[in-house]
């Protein structure tokens, strides 16, 4: 350490400037904190600049492609020409525009951004590396919220070229002739069926014995069938074993012959793992779970005056978690009463058809020993799904015996949006009778949250008995 | 059949208390439903069903010493595999052939199914504020929902009231005392238990310390007129009370003698200066003595550390005080003249190397100028480690507390 080093002075440092951190930012100068915000990429994170915001642009892309054979039948003729590079050119500009937006509420509320890697050079000190130059920040309050990193694949190291990981994938400035994705999940998937609806021939490979192994198997199996009707290829139960030359090397789970594909792209997607290193966070007294994450009290506090958000500590990897940690840890910052206690956290995944899981689920309430009762509302049956000549899916509710809402799936075009009704019902511990005499507007997908809810209190409405 | 063991609670504890049993013989449980009541060393706290099961046996009595490991309960679990099982640790490197499954949590919040109070996020928070137990409520809403209404009539947990305004000549009640009178006991052969047996057993080893100690009393006007300026001035610190600025002229007083801020290893011939000050306060409750740290002392500032002190005896008084909040101190304050009384003999807390006690603020006889004045006045005791400390750092040590607290301006500047 150099002696006699100056450091500035904050009330509050915070590494990261994803959706948690820069939410904690926003937050703790609204209630009268200097704070200083450390990133050492771009402002908006994984989410807004490698994630969610560039693989939806993606998707819409993709969807919008894929109408020209899916129109005819409904009196329109169109001819899709995809041009990849104009969709990066737009999606760079998508993510412009809201990064913009950050820098933009982040000096308006007097945060002063630092860029740089920042690392712990004593418990209440951060060394903050900018370019050649080593300044130096003393604080009283800590965030950490520092994101996560996609997990690489022994035998499947991303070279960025051929093996590919989901940063990659969002930003190909070509349509792959033949895309290999390696995991299932909700990354793979979306990424996969994207790429698919833009021309290239796609193979899902998933170690579980089927797809989305974390969602509902209801819901998957949505997913999968429209999958066939597309042309993705997906192996279940399958695992790869590694990539080179263009070819990966497949094996089945239960067997040991293996089989080489031959491909110009493979995506490995199979998680993602808090991103810690470097930071020194051994100096600070923080405990670690096996999974690496973060240990954190109710106001995310690992040790005193420090806190962690987002990725880094345990819990769905999902930008509103982080955003919504960020709120509880500047209150609790400022002295206020706080606590991240949500019931339930909605995870949406846009997939075709689009997907919501929240609160409890069918199979976790039967592990747990806790009686619930069921009722799925098909679209086949919506008339909204009808116009849009797109009926796959469902919405199904989840309630306890005194009939209270705990949990609810949803899969078909558009649910997405349906996810905040569904959260706000668990949340408000809703009943059955308070979902079921709410009048939802028709034609909409929402009617189905109606529909479920009268079937669930015995009284189904569009329903043959 | 199944047996359900003392987990390891942290913080290298090895051994609980059984203080109450919440469970029967026969219970159904429903996973993380408290099933006893233990205290250890550090504090006392309930532990939750691992899984969903019906009890068959409780493994030892109320007053048992149970070691980690030991038996608690047998049951039948209704789950195959309780979440606190661990499942086999995985291979440091994954088989080189695999695909991991995807590392993605439970999409259900944190809690388990179906145990949650019904309510709004709204009247969670309320509740959280008023000290509110929602467990306790029973809910008027539909499908047993606990509406804001139902808050008003709940039995809230006994939340401090802020302390009381004192003049300037009155006793300090930073750490306020029991409600209940003091020194009660019936005559008969009682047993030896909770916190009266972590103290009596942490002062059994306090006592093959050998003390020194040290006595002086000083001036009490420019803390009193720092802390009156203070409140006045700032809305945030309008209840702050003298105990603020005692721990922090500790603070400031081990920082510049780190001498002090040490613990002694006579096995192994080592004396262990540590790299941050983090400050013990004894705190009197309805259960007896409790000593909650304000962890990195010396980084606080005014309002920070009149609010952690402020949320440290209110959590050691309610009872909520976790094992993080009672451990990693490096020196105590105690503020025994909060009941009255000048000087005091206050013994060390092992490993420490050193403790501060002050005395009552009331009126005294003060020299002002070759004239006997009435003023004022706050005692001050410390008691020090002889074994790595002499009368001569003592001294200063002490005289240096005494000096920021004749010039609080240094402490909040």
């Amino acid at each position: 350490m150099v002696v006699g080093e100056v450091a500035e002075r904050t009330d509050v440092a915070i590494i990261g400037a994803g959706p948690g951190g820069y939410t904690a930012a926003l937050r703790c100068a609204a209630l009268g904190k200097s704070v200083v915000l450390v990133e050492r990429e771009a402002l908006g994170g994984t989410c807004l600049n490698v994630g969610c915001i560039p693989s939806k642009v993606l998707i819409h892309a993709a969807d919008t492609a894929h109408l020209a054979h899916r129109s005819t039948a409904w009196g329109v003729q169109l001819e899709a020409t995809v041009d990849a590079h104009q969709i990066q050119v737009h999606s760079a500009s998508v993510v412009q525009t809201l990064t913009n937006g950050v820098a933009g509420l982040l000096a308006n509320a007097g945060v002063t951004v630092w860029a740089g890697e920042a690392h712990f050079a004593r418990p209440n000190r951060l060394a903050v590396t900018m370019g050649d130059q080593v300044k130096h920040l003393e604080f009283t309050d800590v965030v950490i919220a520092t994101g996560s990193t996609p997990i690489e694949v022994p035998g499947l190291g991303f070279d960025h070229q051929f093996v590919l990981d989901s940063t990659d994938a969002v930003r190909l400035d070509r349509v792959p002739e033949h895309l290999v994705v390696v995991g299932g999940g909700y990354i793979g998937v979306e990424l996969g069926t994207a790429w698919a609806k833009l021309g290239a021939k796609v193979t899902i490979v998933e170690a579980a014995k089927r797809l989305l192994p974390a969602m509902d198997k209801r819901l998957a199996q949505v997913v999968q069938r429209r999958l066939s009707s597309i042309n993705v290829e997906v192996l279940t139960a399958t695992m790869a074993v590694s990539a080179s030359d263009s070819t990966i090397t497949i094996r089945s789970v239960a067997g040991r012959d293996e089989t080489s594909i031959g491909c110009d792209a493979v995506l490995v997607a199979v998680g993602r793992r808090p991103q810690l290193d470097g930071l020194g966070i051994d100096r600070l007294g923080v405990k670690q779970s096996s999974s690496g994450h973060l240990v954190v009290d109710a106001q995310r506090r690992a040790a005193p005056h420090v806190y962690a958000i987002g990725d880094v500590v345990a819990g769905p990897a999902l930008a509103h978690k982080a955003t919504a940690e960020a709120i509880v840890v500047a209150d609790t910052i400022a002295g206020q009463s706080a606590a991240f206690d949500p019931t339930a956290i909605p995870e949406v995944v846009f997939s075709d058809p689009e997907l919501v899981s929240v609160g409890v689920t069918a199979d976790h309430a039967a592990e747990a020993g806790y009686e619930v009762a069921t009722f799925a509302f098909g679209f086949a049956a919506g008339s909204r799904s009808r116009t849009i000549d797109d009926t796959a899916g469902f919405v199904q509710l989840i309630a306890d015996a005194q009939g209270t809402i705990v949990g609810a799936q949803a899969a078909g075009a558009g649910v997405s949006e349906l996810a905040g009704e569904l959260t706000l019902a668990i949340e408000m511990a809703a009943t059955v009778d308070d979902l079921a005499m709410t009048i939802h507007p028709h034609p909409t997908m929402s009617e189905a949250i109606g529909e479920a809810a009268m079937g669930l209190a015995g009284r189904p409405l569009h329903v043959h008995r | 059949m199944s047996e359900f063991r003392l987990p390891d609670i942290g913080e290298g504890l090895d051994q609980a208390e059984i203080i109450e049993w919440l469970v029967q013989v026969g219970d159904v449980v429903r996973r993380d439903q408290p099933l006893v009541e233990v205290l250890t060393d550090k504090s006392q706290t309930q532990l939750p069903a691992p899984s969903a099961g019906t009890i068959t046996r409780l493994g030892a009595d109320v007053g048992d010493m149970v070691a980690v490991g030991e038996v608690l309960i047998e049951w039948t679990t209704t789950e195959s595999n309780p979440p606190n099982d661990p499942a086999p640790a995985p291979a440091s490197k994954p088989e080189p052939a695999t695909t991991p499954a995807p590392v993605r949590s439970s999409m259900v919040a944190e809690g388990p199914v179906g145990a949650r109070p019904k309510a709004s996020p709204a009247v969670r928070k309320r509740a959280a504020e008023l000290g509110i137990d929602l467990a306790g409520v029973a809910g008027t809403g539909p499908g047993g929902r606990i509406t804001a209404a139902d808050l008003d009539g709940a039995q809230s947990r006994p939340t401090p009231t802020p302390a009381p305004a004192v003049t300037a000549s009155a006793a300090p009640r930073a750490v306020r005392a029991p409600t209940s009178p003091l020194g009660q006991a019936t005559p008969g052969r009682h047993p030896l238990r909770g916190i009266r047996r972590v103290v009596a057993t942490t002062m059994q080893q306090a006592w093959t310390v050998p003390h020194i100690h040290g006595a002086d009393e000083f001036d009490a006007r420019p803390l009193l007129s720092a802390r009156a300026v203070l409140r006045s001035a700032r809305p945030d610190l309008a209840a702050l009370t003298p105990l603020t600025f005692m721990v922090m002229a500790v603070a400031d007083a081990l920082a510049h003698f780190p001498a002090v801020n040490a613990s002694i290893d006579l096995d192994e011939g080592y004396v262990d200066v540590h790299d941050h000050i983090s400050i013990g306060i004894a705190v009197a409750t309805e259960r007896g003595l409790i000593v909650p740290v304000v962890q990195h002392a010396h980084r606080l500032g005014v309002a920070a550390m009149a609010a952690e002190i402020r949320r440290l005896t209110d959590a050691a008084r309610d009872g909520s005080i976790t094992n993080a909040d009672l451990t990693g101190g490096t020196c105590t304050v105690t503020n025994y003249g909060s009941l009255g009384g000048h000087f005091a003999a206050p013994i060390i807390k092992p490993p420490e190397a050193a403790i501060v006690g002050f005395g009552s603020i009331k009126d005294r006889p003060v020299v002002v100028d070759g004239v006997v004045v009435a003023a004022p006045t706050l005692p001050i005791a410390v008691g020090v480690d002889h074994r790595l400390i002499d009368g001569d750092v003592m001294t200063a040590f002490q005289e240096h507390i005494i000096s920021r607290l004749l010039s609080p301006i240094v402490l909040t500047a």
